[in-house]
């Protein structure tokens, strides 16, 4: 098993040991971080400190000298994006602080994506992302996005206000399997059962899975609405659609 | 004629307009009041007023008549007519959608990128936004003397989320905090003319609303860009002023006390007996029940139930956290007014004063 001590690079040392306290995560983050070179540990680093300019940097000159673009993505990018989620999730950080985050993991990502997406490489799954219609609210619907591609799926972003068709025409167009709906207000949460209710009608329920999230929703009206899994935050927002993408897939 | 003959005051003998100010400066009522602070609009109102959304967000006539519902249906002791959120930002050209019946308005897109082009428009307490909800002030305050009327601003860093982004302005804050000082204070005169021509218009009081909870950003946050800037607010607003700021903020109420606001409109996720403990007499907490699990998906005897133990607590007047969901049945926004009268009945301890604000 990896010790603290395994980890080369400092600041990972310290978010670790200042910010996890479950056991079963601090030893995964010890895992990965311990086995990731001190380059890839760099990275994720940077991105916590939200230097975006560094990770765009580092990114550059790791892929220069040939490093595996899905080892910069996984090591690097990935790793401290979780560390992120954690921090957030635990209330250690706030929405400002994961959006800089997030905007340095992107200045990563436009480098490893062409190249991922030229070599066929599989990503986790394609997600389907929407706030339902007449819901403007949308910051939580983004962090999960933000989680969800740090967590290497590729997520098609539909916005704020989204019918059912939209969701339906993007299923189709991008040949997505798992859909998640956003609602803030008790207004608009109606509209997850109707979206839910527009893939019956088209025959496509089987073939697609739907997670559900947004303050006011709970696990008991993801059930009445016919969603398959329902999320409380960004990182179960990952987990769920992990799941989801496996289960769609058997 | 000895003293014991003199007539006394006993049951309730305050309008509720005169009950409201005092209660959100903290001092003596006849009774709790009930109130709407922000909307207590519903579907149901909006048949009963024959005023829907989204017209009623644009006539001052309609948007009178579904403000009233709070009053004459609800027995409430205000009444609010800013239903929505967009009232400078539309003036300030934000690309405005007004909504649905059963839908609320909201900005679209962002029109806003430096600071230094913003200018308040020649015209903006003429435009359609303030013409209804001035005009609307206006025609309460003839047909209701006797009722409270709050108003609704929106601050400038709320306004600033619906001119710049949320996003944008959120990250902002740590990656370019000098810029969003300067938004701030560029925003800062369109919330206060704002709130003065409310009072002018005529209402009681207003509620100033800046989201700036835990859901969105640290204490530290509300601290280093709005504590100083919202001192002097409440000591130029000219008049009774409440903060609103949504979702949880327990953490920074304690400065929302130093920025020296009269009353704090608090949501369901805090705490009140905890909320007073940290006031304590600096400033009146209204508040907080909840909308999505208590008003909308509970009943009557719910909300009752709920309404009790926040005035348990000894927090000032009672209202719904937050705009209340187009949904809502009347009959459960009832409570709120029942719930208040059979609490203050059962402390009057002289039979005639409620002496409010114990601090426990
Ligand atoms: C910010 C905010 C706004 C901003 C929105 C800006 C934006 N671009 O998003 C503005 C000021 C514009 C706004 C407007 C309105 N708002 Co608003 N708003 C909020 C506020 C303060 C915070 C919401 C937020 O962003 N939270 C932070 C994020 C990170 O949390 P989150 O969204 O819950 O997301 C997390 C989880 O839920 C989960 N999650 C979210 N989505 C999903 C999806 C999936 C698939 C999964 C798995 C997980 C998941 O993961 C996220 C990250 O951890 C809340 C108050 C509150 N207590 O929530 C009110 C609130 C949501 N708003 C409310 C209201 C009433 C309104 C208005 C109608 C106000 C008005 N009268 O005009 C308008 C509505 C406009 C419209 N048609 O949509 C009410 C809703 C009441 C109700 N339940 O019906 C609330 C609850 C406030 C209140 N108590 O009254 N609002």
């Amino acid at each position: 098993m990896a010790q603290l001590s395994d980890i080369t690079n400092a600041v990972i040392r310290t978010e670790i040991e200042e910010f996890i306290d479950d056991p079963a995560e601090i030893e995964r983050n010890v895992e990965l971080f311990a086995k990731a070179s001190a380059q890839m540990q760099e990275i994720a680093a940077a991105l916590l400190e939200g230097d975006n300019d560094t990770v765009d940097q580092l990114t550059r000159i790791a892929l220069d000298e040939g490093i595996e673009a899905l080892e910069i993505m996984d090591d690097g990018l990935i790793a401290g994006m979780g560390i992120v989620g954690i921090k957030f999730r635990d209330g250690f950080i706030f929405v400002p602080e994961v959006l800089v985050c997030a905007r340095a993991m992107k200045a990563g990502m436009a480098h490893i994506e062409p190249i991922l997406a030229a070599s066929g490489a599989e990503p986790a799954g394609t997600v389907i992302m929407g706030t339902v219609k007449g819901d403007l609210h949308d910051i939580g619907k983004n962090l999960c996005i933000m989680m969800l591609r740090g967590g290497g799926f590729i997520v098609i972003d539909l916005g704020v206000d989204t019918s059912p068709e939209e969701f339906l025409e993007a299923v189709a167009e991008h040949d997505a399997h798992v859909i998640g709906m956003s609602a803030l207000l008790t207004t608009t949460m109606p509209n997850m059962a109707k979206t839910v209710e527009a893939f019956k009608d088209a025959g496509l329920r089987e073939k697609v899975r739907f997670m559900v999230g947004g303050a006011p929703v709970t696990p008991e009206f993801a059930e009445d609405v016919g969603a398959d899994g329902y999320g409380k935050d960004a990182m179960a927002a990952v987990e769920l659609a992990t799941k989801l993408a496996i289960e769609v897939r058997a | 004629m000895t003293t014991e003959d003199i007539p006394r005051l006993s049951g309730e003998w305050m309008t509720p307009r005169r009950r409201f100010i005092s209660a959100l400066f903290g001092g003596r009522v006849d009774k709790i009041p009930a109130m709407t602070l922000s909307s207590v609009a519903t579907l149901e109102g909006m048949e009963i007023a024959d005023a829907d959304f989204p017209e009623a967000h644009l006539d001052a006539e309609k948007m009178a008549r579904l403000a009233a519902t709070a009053h004459e249906n609800l027995g409430l002791d205000t009444v609010m007519p800013v239903f929505h959120s967009q009232l400078e930002a539309d003036a300030l050209d934000a690309d405005t959608w007004w909504g649905e019946k059963d839908n609320w308005p909201a900005t679209k897109g962002h029109v806003l990128d430096d600071p230094d082009s913003f200018k308040i428009p020649p015209d903006y307490l003429e435009r359609r936004s303030f013409k209804a909800v001035l005009g609307a002030i206006k025609l309460l305050r003839k047909r209701y003397p006797d009722v409270g009327i709050v108003g609704k601003v929106y601050g400038p860093w709320s306004v600033g989320f619906h001119l710049v982004g949320i996003e944008n302005w959120l990250m902002g804050t740590i990656t370019e905090p000098d810029k969003i000082r300067r938004y701030l204070e560029v925003l800062l005169p369109a919330s206060m003319m704002s709130a003065h021509a409310q009072f002018e218009a005529g209402a009681d009081a207003v509620m100033w609303a800046d989201h700036a909870n835990r859901e969105l950003c640290s204490p530290e946050t509300y601290r280093d860009f709005l504590l100083e800037m919202h001192q002097g607010v409440t000591e130029e607003m000219g008049g009774p002023s409440i903060l609103h700021c949504c979702g949880e903020t327990t953490d920074r109420i304690d400065y929302f006390a130093e920025a020296g606001w009269d009353c704090f409109h608090f949501e369901s996720q805090v705490d009140p007996v905890k909320a007073k403990e940290i006031v304590r007499d600096r400033m009146s907490l209204f508040g907080n029940i909840n909308n999505p699990t208590i008003l909308f998906s509970g009943t009557y005897d719910d909300t009752y139930k709920a309404c009790m133990e926040v005035l348990e607590a000894g927090i000032q007047g009672v209202a719904p956290e937050g705009s209340v969901p187009l949904g809502v049945k009347m009959e459960v926004l009832q409570a709120l007014s029942d719930s208040a009268r059979d609490y203050s009945n059962a402390n009057r301890p002289d039979g005639r004063l409620v002496t409010f604000n114990p601090t426990k």
